[in-house]
């Protein structure tokens, strides 16, 4: 697989749902020396800023976003002390319950694999062109939190 | 020229459901002289430009008002991230004990 084929796989953009399990194995399989992944998974709530939700739209800007995540990938990759690094967001609609984001941080030891993965969720919501509409009984609204 | 500029989230919303907007503008304009081209077309959206809560962006990156633009740069406006709500890194620490 090419350098290219590689990024593609691990940083994408896409409608589908995924499967953690293959996600997981896609960067334990990446290297023997990996002794510790660590995970986060963004979920869609049902409530929101005291209003209940009850469906939520992803939209991101193809091109930008793609190039954002592939960006915190290679700064995870040379800041942290970590082996590998996938970043995987949803767009499109999106059921309660349903996978939104998912970060696979795998690394020889877990502090290292910890640290990498919450500043790399961190940094998506910061530098990431994705935006949040969540549909609410007085309508949609779109998201703009920045805690 | 006439640029073409990407909107989203509640910009498209704001801006009937537009997906982009066509602004005139001189050749060898900066992102500045676009703002104040928005600013004409729709106040509010130029206001929010002028305060920095809308960012535009140049050829995928953050510009800022000294840009000069091409006919061929690909641009669009970008509203605030979605973000989210996160714990504080305090009530992470233990997990590195």
């Amino acid at each position: 697989m090419s350098t290219v084929d590689t990024e593609a796989s691990l940083v994408r953009v896409q409608r589908e749902d995924f499967s953690i399990d293959e996600e997981i194995n896609r960067v334990r399989n990446r290297s023997t020396r990996i002794g510790g992944i660590a995970t986060f998974l963004g979920t869609a709530r049902d409530r929101s800023n005291d209003r209940d939700v009850s469906r939520i739209t992803f939209e991101y800007y193809e091109g930008m976003a793609q190039k954002k995540l592939r960006e915190i990938r290679e700064r995870a990759l040379q800041d942290f002390d970590v082996i590998e690094v996938l970043i995987l967001h949803r767009y499109g609609e999106i059921d309660i319950g349903e996978n939104i984001v998912l970060i696979v941080v795998g690394a020889m030891h877990r502090a290292d694999a910890f640290k990498a993965c919450k500043w790399c969720i961190d940094e998506l919501k910061q530098i990431t062109p994705i935006w949040k509409c969540e549909q609410t009984p007085d309508g949609e609204v779109w998201v703009e939190q920045h805690p | 020229m006439i640029v073409t500029v990407k909107l989203f989230g509640m910009l498209k919303t704001q801006l009937h459901n537009e997906s982009e907007l066509k602004v005139p503008l001189d050749q060898g304009c900066r992102v500045d002289d676009l703002i104040a081209a928005i600013q004409s077309m729709n106040a509010d959206v130029g206001d929010l430009l002028l305060k920095r809560k809308i960012l535009v962006s140049v050829n995928h990156e953050v510009a800022d008002g000294e840009t000069e633009l091409a006919g061929t740069d690909e641009i669009a406006l970008l509203p605030p991230f979605s973000g989210g709500a996160c714990p504080p890194w305090e009530m992470l620490a233990d997990v590195y004990r």
